[in-house]
Protein backbone atom coordinates (compact mmCIF):
# COMPACT_ATOMS: atom_id res chain seq x y z
CA UNK A 1 0.00 0.00 0.00
CA UNK A 2 2.71 2.02 0.82
CA UNK A 3 4.36 1.48 -2.80
CA UNK A 4 0.92 2.64 -4.43
CA UNK A 5 0.95 5.98 -2.11
CA UNK A 6 4.77 6.35 -3.37
CA UNK A 7 4.16 5.96 -6.90
CA UNK A 8 0.81 8.23 -6.77
CA UNK A 9 2.76 11.11 -5.36
CA UNK A 10 5.29 10.74 -7.98
CA UNK A 11 2.59 11.18 -10.59
CA UNK A 12 1.56 14.27 -11.63
CA UNK A 13 -2.45 14.95 -12.20
CA UNK A 14 -2.48 17.99 -14.26
CA UNK A 15 -0.24 16.64 -16.99
CA UNK A 16 -3.15 13.37 -16.63
CA UNK A 17 -5.77 16.01 -16.69
CA UNK A 18 -4.30 17.85 -19.53
CA UNK A 19 -3.80 14.36 -21.77
CA UNK A 20 -6.95 13.52 -20.93
CA UNK A 21 -7.95 17.42 -22.32
CA UNK A 22 -6.45 16.82 -25.46
CA UNK A 23 -7.66 13.06 -26.30
CA UNK A 24 -10.71 15.24 -26.69
CA UNK A 25 -10.03 17.82 -29.29
CA UNK A 26 -11.64 17.15 -32.44
CA UNK A 27 -8.30 18.30 -33.91
CA UNK A 28 -6.05 15.57 -32.40
CA UNK A 29 -8.45 12.98 -33.11
CA UNK A 30 -6.63 10.03 -34.28
CA UNK A 31 -3.77 10.52 -32.23
CA UNK A 32 -2.92 8.02 -29.57
CA UNK A 33 -2.81 9.09 -25.78
CA UNK A 34 0.72 7.90 -25.73
CA UNK A 35 1.87 10.18 -29.11
CA UNK A 36 -0.45 13.19 -27.68
CA UNK A 37 2.47 13.37 -25.07
CA UNK A 38 4.35 14.87 -28.29
CA UNK A 39 1.79 17.30 -28.99
CA UNK A 40 1.25 18.50 -25.38
CA UNK A 41 5.44 19.01 -25.43
CA UNK A 42 4.79 21.56 -27.74
CA UNK A 43 1.82 23.40 -26.53
CA UNK A 44 2.44 26.93 -24.67
CA UNK A 45 0.20 27.37 -21.61
CA UNK A 46 -1.29 30.94 -20.94
CA UNK A 47 -3.63 32.38 -18.47
CA UNK A 48 -5.77 35.63 -20.08
CA UNK A 49 -7.76 37.43 -17.50
CA UNK A 50 -11.65 38.36 -17.83
CA UNK A 51 -11.47 41.49 -20.30
CA UNK A 52 -7.85 41.34 -22.01
CA UNK A 53 -7.44 41.05 -25.57
CA UNK A 54 -5.89 38.17 -27.29
CA UNK A 55 -5.52 39.30 -30.61
CA UNK A 56 -6.93 42.40 -32.23
CA UNK A 57 -8.48 42.08 -36.10
CA UNK A 58 -5.99 42.62 -38.66
CA UNK A 59 -2.74 41.37 -36.36
CA UNK A 60 -0.42 38.77 -37.61
CA UNK A 61 -1.51 35.35 -36.42
CA UNK A 62 0.96 32.88 -35.62
CA UNK A 63 -1.01 30.30 -33.37
CA UNK A 64 -4.03 28.14 -32.77
CA UNK A 65 -5.93 28.87 -29.44
CA UNK A 66 -7.26 25.78 -27.53
CA UNK A 67 -9.11 26.87 -24.68
CA UNK A 68 -8.64 24.46 -21.83
CA UNK A 69 -11.35 26.43 -19.23
CA UNK A 70 -13.42 29.94 -19.56
CA UNK A 71 -14.62 30.93 -22.57
CA UNK A 72 -13.64 33.57 -25.54
CA UNK A 73 -16.10 35.94 -27.53
CA UNK A 74 -14.61 36.51 -30.92
CA UNK A 75 -15.84 39.63 -32.88
CA UNK A 76 -15.90 40.91 -36.07
CA UNK A 77 -15.70 45.14 -36.80
CA UNK A 78 -17.97 45.58 -39.98
CA UNK A 79 -16.30 47.93 -42.10
CA UNK A 80 -19.56 49.65 -43.57
CA UNK A 81 -20.90 50.51 -39.98
CA UNK A 82 -17.74 50.48 -37.71
CA UNK A 83 -19.65 48.44 -35.52
CA UNK A 84 -18.36 45.16 -33.97
CA UNK A 85 -20.37 42.52 -33.73
CA UNK A 86 -19.88 38.99 -31.33
CA UNK A 87 -19.40 36.39 -34.39
CA UNK A 88 -19.39 33.14 -31.68
CA UNK A 89 -18.22 32.15 -28.42
CA UNK A 90 -15.45 29.55 -27.93
CA UNK A 91 -16.02 27.37 -25.26
CA UNK A 92 -13.27 24.48 -23.55
CA UNK A 93 -12.43 21.60 -25.65
CA UNK A 94 -12.83 24.53 -28.77
CA UNK A 95 -10.07 25.71 -30.69
CA UNK A 96 -10.28 28.76 -33.00
CA UNK A 97 -7.19 30.69 -34.97
CA UNK A 98 -6.64 28.02 -36.76
CA UNK A 99 -5.80 29.93 -39.88
CA UNK A 100 -2.56 30.87 -38.48
CA UNK A 101 -1.20 27.33 -38.58
CA UNK A 102 -1.19 27.32 -42.77
CA UNK A 103 -0.06 31.40 -42.92
CA UNK A 104 0.94 34.33 -41.54
CA UNK A 105 -1.56 36.88 -42.44
CA UNK A 106 -4.32 39.46 -40.78
CA UNK A 107 -6.53 37.89 -38.22
CA UNK A 108 -10.00 37.98 -39.28
CA UNK A 109 -11.70 38.33 -35.71
CA UNK A 110 -10.46 40.27 -32.68
CA UNK A 111 -10.40 37.67 -29.58
CA UNK A 112 -11.57 38.60 -25.92
CA UNK A 113 -11.66 36.38 -22.83
CA UNK A 114 -15.10 36.86 -21.38
CA UNK A 115 -13.83 35.22 -17.80
CA UNK A 116 -10.61 34.29 -16.55
CA UNK A 117 -9.21 31.47 -19.31
CA UNK A 118 -6.44 28.88 -19.68
CA UNK A 119 -5.49 28.62 -23.04
CA UNK A 120 -3.20 26.32 -24.83
CA UNK A 121 -1.35 27.75 -28.15
CA UNK A 122 -0.13 25.54 -30.64
CA UNK A 123 2.86 27.77 -32.57
CA UNK A 124 2.95 26.82 -36.78
CA UNK A 125 6.84 26.58 -36.03
CA UNK A 126 5.88 24.10 -33.09
CA UNK A 127 3.42 22.33 -35.91
CA UNK A 128 6.27 22.51 -38.91
CA UNK A 129 8.61 20.65 -36.13
CA UNK A 130 6.32 18.16 -34.98
CA UNK A 131 5.69 17.39 -39.08
CA UNK A 132 9.44 16.67 -39.75
CA UNK A 133 10.15 14.94 -36.18
CA UNK A 134 7.22 12.84 -35.62
CA UNK A 135 5.69 13.03 -39.19
CA UNK A 136 2.58 10.52 -37.95
CA UNK A 137 1.63 12.94 -35.44
CA UNK A 138 1.87 15.97 -37.65
CA UNK A 139 0.36 14.51 -40.78
CA UNK A 140 -2.69 13.99 -38.34
CA UNK A 141 -3.26 17.07 -37.11
CA UNK A 142 -2.38 18.66 -40.89
CA UNK A 143 -5.23 16.11 -42.40
CA UNK A 144 -7.81 17.12 -39.36
CA UNK A 145 -6.76 20.62 -40.10
CA UNK A 146 -7.59 20.72 -43.56
CA UNK A 147 -10.82 18.49 -43.22
CA UNK A 148 -12.31 21.27 -40.10
CA UNK A 149 -10.91 24.33 -42.48
CA UNK A 150 -13.00 22.63 -45.36
CA UNK A 151 -16.03 22.40 -43.35
CA UNK A 152 -15.58 25.84 -42.04
CA UNK A 153 -15.63 27.21 -45.52
CA UNK A 154 -18.34 25.40 -46.34
CA UNK A 155 -20.34 26.28 -43.68
CA UNK A 156 -19.35 30.34 -44.93
CA UNK A 157 -20.80 29.55 -48.65
CA UNK A 158 -23.47 27.27 -47.26
CA UNK A 159 -24.86 30.26 -45.03
CA UNK A 160 -28.10 31.83 -46.69
CA UNK B 1 -6.82 66.52 -28.90
CA UNK B 2 -5.84 66.97 -25.13
CA UNK B 3 -7.42 63.56 -24.61
CA UNK B 4 -4.99 62.37 -27.37
CA UNK B 5 -1.54 63.87 -25.74
CA UNK B 6 -3.04 62.24 -22.35
CA UNK B 7 -3.57 58.71 -23.76
CA UNK B 8 -0.01 58.99 -25.78
CA UNK B 9 1.25 60.18 -21.72
CA UNK B 10 -0.56 56.86 -20.61
CA UNK B 11 1.03 54.82 -23.18
CA UNK B 12 4.80 55.90 -22.99
CA UNK B 13 3.93 55.87 -18.81
CA UNK B 14 3.67 52.32 -18.67
CA UNK B 15 6.25 50.85 -20.50
CA UNK B 16 8.36 53.29 -17.65
CA UNK B 17 8.22 50.16 -15.04
CA UNK B 18 9.61 47.39 -17.06
CA UNK B 19 12.42 49.79 -18.67
CA UNK B 20 13.15 50.84 -15.38
CA UNK B 21 13.47 47.48 -14.21
CA UNK B 22 15.58 45.86 -17.20
CA UNK B 23 18.44 48.67 -16.67
CA UNK B 24 18.33 48.45 -13.01
CA UNK B 25 18.68 44.71 -13.81
CA UNK B 26 21.57 44.87 -15.76
CA UNK B 27 23.15 47.47 -13.92
CA UNK B 28 22.89 45.03 -11.55
CA UNK B 29 24.74 42.15 -13.50
CA UNK B 30 27.43 44.14 -14.51
CA UNK B 31 28.57 45.36 -10.98
CA UNK B 32 28.25 41.98 -9.52
CA UNK B 33 29.52 39.93 -12.49
CA UNK B 34 32.17 37.53 -10.47
CA UNK B 35 28.74 36.74 -9.03
CA UNK B 36 26.32 36.44 -11.32
CA UNK B 37 28.39 34.37 -13.56
CA UNK B 38 28.13 31.17 -11.64
CA UNK B 39 23.96 31.55 -11.97
CA UNK B 40 24.64 32.52 -15.63
CA UNK B 41 26.23 29.12 -16.39
CA UNK B 42 23.83 27.22 -14.03
CA UNK B 43 20.84 29.23 -16.34
CA UNK B 44 22.59 27.69 -19.06
CA UNK B 45 23.17 24.32 -17.72
CA UNK B 46 19.96 24.20 -16.57
CA UNK B 47 18.36 25.00 -20.36
CA UNK B 48 20.47 22.18 -22.06
CA UNK B 49 19.25 19.96 -19.14
CA UNK B 50 15.62 20.75 -19.17
CA UNK B 51 14.18 18.85 -21.92
CA UNK B 52 15.49 15.44 -20.08
CA UNK B 53 13.58 16.75 -17.36
CA UNK B 54 10.60 17.78 -19.61
CA UNK B 55 10.26 14.14 -20.88
CA UNK B 56 9.41 12.80 -18.08
CA UNK B 57 7.42 15.46 -17.03
CA UNK B 58 5.12 15.51 -19.69
CA UNK B 59 5.23 11.89 -19.04
CA UNK B 60 3.39 12.24 -15.65
CA UNK B 61 6.24 12.33 -13.19
CA UNK B 62 6.72 15.02 -11.03
CA UNK B 63 8.91 17.71 -11.59
CA UNK B 64 10.99 17.55 -8.03
CA UNK B 65 10.93 13.58 -8.85
CA UNK B 66 12.41 13.79 -12.52
CA UNK B 67 15.34 16.20 -11.05
CA UNK B 68 16.44 14.36 -8.48
CA UNK B 69 16.39 11.10 -10.64
CA UNK B 70 18.44 12.97 -13.53
CA UNK B 71 20.74 14.10 -10.95
CA UNK B 72 21.28 10.64 -9.44
CA UNK B 73 21.55 9.04 -12.82
CA UNK B 74 24.17 11.72 -13.79
CA UNK B 75 25.95 11.47 -10.76
CA UNK B 76 26.81 7.91 -11.15
CA UNK B 77 27.37 7.98 -14.75
CA UNK B 78 29.57 10.63 -14.27
CA UNK B 79 31.49 8.61 -11.40
CA UNK B 80 31.59 5.25 -13.50
CA UNK B 81 33.09 7.78 -16.17
CA UNK B 82 35.66 9.25 -13.88
CA UNK B 83 36.02 5.54 -12.69
CA UNK B 84 37.44 4.16 -15.70
CA UNK B 85 39.30 7.25 -17.05
CA UNK B 86 41.08 7.37 -14.33
CA UNK B 87 41.59 3.68 -14.90
CA UNK B 88 43.12 4.28 -18.12
CA UNK B 89 44.86 7.99 -16.91
CA UNK B 90 46.64 6.96 -14.18
CA UNK B 91 48.74 4.44 -16.54
CA UNK B 92 49.43 7.16 -18.73
CA UNK B 93 50.06 10.10 -15.93
CA UNK B 94 52.59 7.71 -14.88
CA UNK B 95 54.09 7.24 -18.18
CA UNK B 96 53.66 10.67 -18.83
CA UNK B 97 55.55 11.75 -15.56
CA UNK B 98 58.16 9.45 -16.44
CA UNK B 99 58.38 10.47 -20.00
CA UNK B 100 58.29 13.84 -19.98
CA UNK B 101 61.81 14.50 -19.53
CA UNK B 102 62.76 13.00 -22.01
CA UNK B 103 59.82 14.24 -24.32
CA UNK B 104 60.73 17.75 -23.14
CA UNK B 105 64.67 17.24 -24.15
CA UNK B 106 63.38 15.97 -27.76
CA UNK B 107 61.23 18.99 -27.78
CA UNK B 108 63.93 21.49 -26.67
CA UNK B 109 66.47 19.68 -28.99
CA UNK B 110 64.52 19.62 -31.99
CA UNK B 111 63.66 22.86 -31.33
CA UNK B 112 66.90 24.14 -31.43
CA UNK B 113 67.92 22.38 -34.10
CA UNK B 114 65.12 23.99 -35.90
CA UNK B 115 65.97 27.49 -34.93
CA UNK B 116 70.15 27.26 -35.73
CA UNK B 117 68.72 25.83 -39.46
CA UNK B 118 66.90 28.59 -39.79
CA UNK B 119 69.46 31.01 -38.72
CA UNK B 120 71.77 29.43 -40.76
CA UNK B 121 69.61 29.38 -43.61
CA UNK B 122 68.23 32.74 -43.39
CA UNK B 123 70.31 35.56 -40.80
CA UNK B 124 67.64 37.58 -40.73
CA UNK B 125 65.37 35.19 -38.36
CA UNK B 126 68.18 35.75 -35.74
CA UNK B 127 66.79 39.18 -35.21
CA UNK B 128 63.10 37.45 -34.27
CA UNK B 129 64.50 35.75 -31.56
CA UNK B 130 62.12 32.60 -32.07
CA UNK B 131 64.25 30.67 -29.09
CA UNK B 132 63.67 33.28 -26.68
CA UNK B 133 59.87 34.16 -27.51
CA UNK B 134 59.21 30.14 -27.38
CA UNK B 135 60.87 30.08 -23.96
CA UNK B 136 58.92 32.82 -22.85
CA UNK B 137 55.81 31.11 -24.03
CA UNK B 138 56.38 28.37 -21.96
CA UNK B 139 57.10 29.54 -18.54
CA UNK B 140 53.45 31.06 -18.96
CA UNK B 141 52.11 28.01 -19.21
CA UNK B 142 51.98 26.91 -15.58
CA UNK B 143 50.62 30.31 -14.20
CA UNK B 144 48.01 30.12 -17.20
CA UNK B 145 47.42 26.21 -15.81
CA UNK B 146 47.16 28.23 -12.25
CA UNK B 147 44.50 30.43 -12.93
CA UNK B 148 42.08 27.69 -14.40
CA UNK B 149 41.78 26.81 -10.60
CA UNK B 150 39.57 29.17 -9.70
CA UNK B 151 37.12 27.80 -12.57
CA UNK B 152 37.47 23.91 -10.73
CA UNK B 153 35.48 25.63 -7.93
CA UNK B 154 32.61 26.24 -10.90
CA UNK B 155 32.38 22.49 -11.45
CA UNK B 156 31.09 22.39 -7.83
CA UNK B 157 29.07 25.36 -7.50
CA UNK B 158 27.52 25.34 -10.95
CA UNK B 159 25.56 21.58 -10.58
CA UNK B 160 24.47 22.92 -6.94
CA UNK B 161 22.94 26.08 -8.13
CA UNK B 162 21.44 24.12 -11.39
CA UNK B 163 19.78 21.78 -9.24
CA UNK B 164 17.30 24.33 -7.65
CA UNK B 165 17.10 26.37 -11.09
CA UNK B 166 15.86 23.06 -12.54
CA UNK B 167 13.80 22.46 -9.56
CA UNK B 168 11.95 25.69 -9.96
CA UNK B 169 11.50 25.01 -13.65
CA UNK B 170 10.16 27.71 -16.21
CA UNK B 171 8.34 29.55 -13.11
CA UNK B 172 10.28 32.59 -13.86
CA UNK B 173 9.77 32.59 -17.28
CA UNK B 174 6.25 31.60 -17.44
CA UNK B 175 5.57 34.51 -14.42
CA UNK B 176 7.47 37.03 -16.67
CA UNK B 177 5.48 35.60 -19.81
CA UNK B 178 1.45 35.54 -18.06
CA UNK B 179 2.60 39.66 -16.93
CA UNK B 180 3.43 40.92 -20.45
CA UNK B 181 1.01 42.76 -22.01
CA UNK B 182 -1.75 40.00 -23.62
CA UNK B 183 -1.81 41.88 -26.84
CA UNK B 184 2.18 41.35 -27.27
CA UNK B 185 2.00 37.98 -25.96
CA UNK B 186 1.49 36.07 -29.47
CA UNK B 187 4.31 37.89 -30.77
CA UNK B 188 6.53 37.25 -27.84
CA UNK B 189 5.82 33.93 -27.10
CA UNK B 190 6.50 33.53 -31.07
CA UNK B 191 9.99 35.09 -30.80
CA UNK B 192 10.72 33.35 -27.39
CA UNK B 193 9.87 29.33 -29.24
CA UNK B 194 11.66 30.76 -31.94
CA UNK B 195 14.59 31.20 -30.46
CA UNK B 196 14.23 28.01 -28.48
CA UNK B 197 14.10 25.77 -31.18
CA UNK B 198 17.29 26.80 -32.97
CA UNK B 199 19.22 27.61 -29.86
CA UNK B 200 18.10 24.63 -27.68
CA UNK B 201 18.35 21.93 -31.35
CA UNK B 202 22.10 23.73 -31.76
CA UNK B 203 23.37 23.04 -28.31
CA UNK B 204 21.76 19.55 -27.97
CA UNK B 205 23.28 18.80 -31.17
CA UNK B 206 26.61 20.20 -31.11
CA UNK B 207 27.17 18.46 -27.41
CA UNK B 208 25.81 15.01 -28.79
CA UNK B 209 28.05 15.55 -31.75
CA UNK B 210 31.20 16.54 -29.20
CA UNK B 211 30.53 13.36 -27.66
CA UNK B 212 30.44 10.92 -30.22
CA UNK B 213 33.40 12.19 -31.73
CA UNK B 214 35.06 11.94 -27.92
CA UNK B 215 33.86 8.33 -28.15
CA UNK B 216 34.86 7.72 -32.04
CA UNK B 217 38.42 8.88 -31.43
CA UNK B 218 38.92 7.18 -28.51
CA UNK B 219 37.57 3.85 -29.55
CA UNK B 220 40.14 4.90 -32.73
CA UNK B 221 43.21 5.98 -31.41
CA UNK B 222 42.93 2.45 -28.76
CA UNK B 223 42.74 0.55 -31.83
CA UNK B 224 45.65 2.40 -33.01
CA UNK B 225 47.55 1.51 -29.79
CA UNK B 226 48.59 5.10 -29.24
CA UNK B 227 49.94 6.38 -25.97
CA UNK B 228 48.03 8.77 -23.91
CA UNK B 229 44.31 7.88 -25.94
CA UNK B 230 41.78 8.99 -23.26
CA UNK B 231 44.04 12.37 -23.23
CA UNK B 232 43.66 13.10 -27.18
CA UNK B 233 40.30 12.09 -26.67
CA UNK B 234 38.97 13.96 -24.35
CA UNK B 235 41.07 17.18 -25.70
CA UNK B 236 39.29 16.17 -29.11
CA UNK B 237 35.82 15.89 -27.63
CA UNK B 238 36.18 19.25 -25.96
CA UNK B 239 37.89 21.23 -29.03
CA UNK B 240 34.88 19.51 -30.95
CA UNK B 241 32.52 22.07 -29.53
CA UNK B 242 34.00 24.71 -32.16
CA UNK B 243 33.36 23.19 -35.55
CA UNK B 244 36.20 22.27 -37.61
CA UNK B 245 38.61 22.47 -34.66
CA UNK B 246 38.08 18.94 -33.02
CA UNK B 247 39.67 16.67 -36.02
CA UNK B 248 42.36 19.29 -37.13
CA UNK B 249 43.65 19.49 -32.83
CA UNK B 250 43.48 15.57 -32.95
CA UNK B 251 45.38 15.04 -36.21
CA UNK B 252 47.93 17.50 -35.02
CA UNK B 253 48.35 16.22 -31.08
CA UNK B 254 47.95 12.39 -32.49
CA UNK B 255 50.19 12.72 -35.12
CA UNK B 256 53.23 14.46 -32.41
CA UNK B 257 52.37 11.72 -30.07
CA UNK B 258 52.87 9.17 -32.83
CA UNK B 259 56.16 10.54 -34.34
CA UNK B 260 57.54 10.64 -30.51
CA UNK B 261 56.08 7.07 -30.18
CA UNK B 262 56.49 5.38 -33.43
CA UNK B 263 59.63 7.41 -34.52
CA UNK B 264 58.00 6.02 -38.29
CA UNK B 265 56.02 7.26 -40.92
CA UNK B 266 52.95 4.90 -41.52
CA UNK B 267 51.48 5.13 -37.66
CA UNK B 268 51.20 8.94 -38.93
CA UNK B 269 49.62 8.60 -42.00
CA UNK B 270 47.11 5.89 -40.79
CA UNK B 271 46.13 8.28 -37.70
CA UNK B 272 45.75 11.25 -40.34
CA UNK B 273 43.76 8.89 -42.63
CA UNK B 274 41.24 7.92 -39.24
CA UNK B 275 40.89 11.28 -38.51
CA UNK B 276 40.03 12.56 -42.34
CA UNK B 277 37.35 9.77 -41.79
CA UNK B 278 36.46 11.42 -38.90
CA UNK B 279 36.00 14.77 -40.28
CA UNK B 280 34.05 12.92 -43.30
CA UNK B 281 31.92 11.23 -41.10
CA UNK B 282 31.03 14.07 -39.25
CA UNK B 283 29.98 16.31 -42.16
CA UNK B 284 28.38 13.76 -44.04
CA UNK B 285 26.90 11.42 -41.23
CA UNK B 286 26.60 12.76 -37.92
CA UNK B 287 26.10 16.78 -38.78
CA UNK B 288 23.17 15.87 -40.90
CA UNK B 289 21.29 13.45 -38.53
CA UNK B 290 21.85 15.52 -35.42
CA UNK B 291 21.97 18.91 -36.66
CA UNK B 292 19.28 18.96 -39.11
CA UNK B 293 16.69 20.91 -37.10
CA UNK B 294 19.31 23.19 -35.88
CA UNK B 295 20.67 26.71 -37.35
CA UNK B 296 23.10 26.83 -40.41
CA UNK B 297 26.37 28.97 -39.34
CA UNK B 298 28.67 29.73 -41.65
CA UNK B 299 31.97 28.71 -41.02
CA UNK B 300 33.63 32.03 -41.73
CA UNK B 301 31.16 33.46 -39.20
CA UNK B 302 31.57 31.15 -36.70
CA UNK B 303 35.27 31.93 -37.17
CA UNK B 304 34.38 35.52 -36.37
CA UNK B 305 32.27 34.92 -33.71
CA UNK B 306 35.30 32.77 -32.05
CA UNK B 307 37.33 35.47 -32.23
CA UNK B 308 35.27 38.08 -31.21
CA UNK B 309 34.02 36.26 -28.47
CA UNK B 310 37.51 35.43 -27.07
CA UNK B 311 38.18 39.20 -27.38
CA UNK B 312 35.46 40.45 -25.45
CA UNK B 313 35.21 37.80 -22.71
CA UNK B 314 38.40 35.50 -22.97
CA UNK B 315 37.99 31.71 -22.75
CA UNK B 316 34.06 31.96 -21.65
CA UNK B 317 33.16 34.45 -24.64
CA UNK B 318 34.81 31.73 -26.71
CA UNK B 319 32.49 29.34 -25.19
CA UNK B 320 29.17 31.32 -25.22
CA UNK B 321 30.28 33.26 -29.06
CA UNK B 322 28.25 30.44 -30.84
CA UNK B 323 24.86 29.93 -28.52
CA UNK B 324 25.23 33.84 -28.67
CA UNK B 325 25.44 34.16 -32.56
CA UNK B 326 22.93 31.90 -33.11
CA UNK B 327 20.42 34.13 -30.67
CA UNK B 328 21.63 37.21 -33.06
CA UNK B 329 20.98 35.64 -36.40
CA UNK B 330 17.17 34.64 -35.17
CA UNK B 331 16.10 37.42 -34.22
CA UNK B 332 17.83 39.22 -37.05
CA UNK B 333 15.87 36.46 -39.51
CA UNK B 334 12.48 37.36 -37.42
CA UNK B 335 13.03 41.06 -38.28
CA UNK B 336 13.18 40.70 -41.16
CA UNK B 337 9.94 38.08 -41.49
CA UNK B 338 8.00 40.72 -39.08
CA UNK B 339 9.15 43.61 -41.64
CA UNK B 340 7.53 41.61 -44.47
CA UNK B 341 4.58 40.49 -42.47
CA UNK B 342 3.77 42.88 -39.60
CA UNK B 343 4.45 46.10 -41.69
CA UNK B 344 4.13 44.73 -45.38
CA UNK B 345 6.91 45.58 -46.55
CA UNK B 346 6.93 42.72 -49.16
CA UNK B 347 3.77 41.46 -50.74
CA UNK B 348 3.10 37.64 -50.01
CA UNK B 349 2.58 35.67 -53.21
CA UNK B 350 -0.69 33.82 -53.26
CA UNK B 351 -0.14 30.16 -52.48
CA UNK B 352 -2.81 29.28 -55.86
CA UNK B 353 -5.16 31.67 -58.01
CA UNK B 354 -8.16 31.97 -55.37
CA UNK B 355 -10.35 34.06 -57.63
CA UNK B 356 -11.10 30.22 -58.50
CA UNK B 357 -14.42 29.67 -56.21
CA UNK B 358 -14.36 26.91 -53.37
CA UNK B 359 -16.24 23.82 -54.91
Amino acid sequence: MKILNFFNSIYDEDILLKLGFLKRIRLFEGIKKRSLIHVLENLQERTYLKGETIFTQGDIGRALFLVFSGKIALSRLDPATQKSATIAEVNPGEFFGEMALLEEMPRTATACALEETRVFMLFKIKLESLLFTRPKIGVIIASQLASILSARLRAIIDKP
Amino acid sequence: MPNETAAHKKNYSEYLLPVVLVLAGLAFIVMARGAVFPFILSAALAYILNPVVKYFEVRGIKRSYAVTGLYLTAGALISFIIYLLFYFLSFEIEALQQSWPDYAERIQKFLVNLNTTLINKYPFAASLKIDEKLVRYLEAVPPFLIGLLPALTLLFVVPFITFFVLLGGSGLIDYLLDHIPAKHAELMLHIASRIDSSLGNYLRGILTEAFIIFLIAFAGLMLLGLNYAAFIAILIGVSSLVPYLGAIVGAVVSSIVAYFQFEAFMPILKILIFFAGIRFADDWVIQPYIMKKAVKLNPAVILFALLAGGELGGIWGLVFSIPVTCVIKEIVQIAVELQETEFRWKPKPEPTRISIPYT
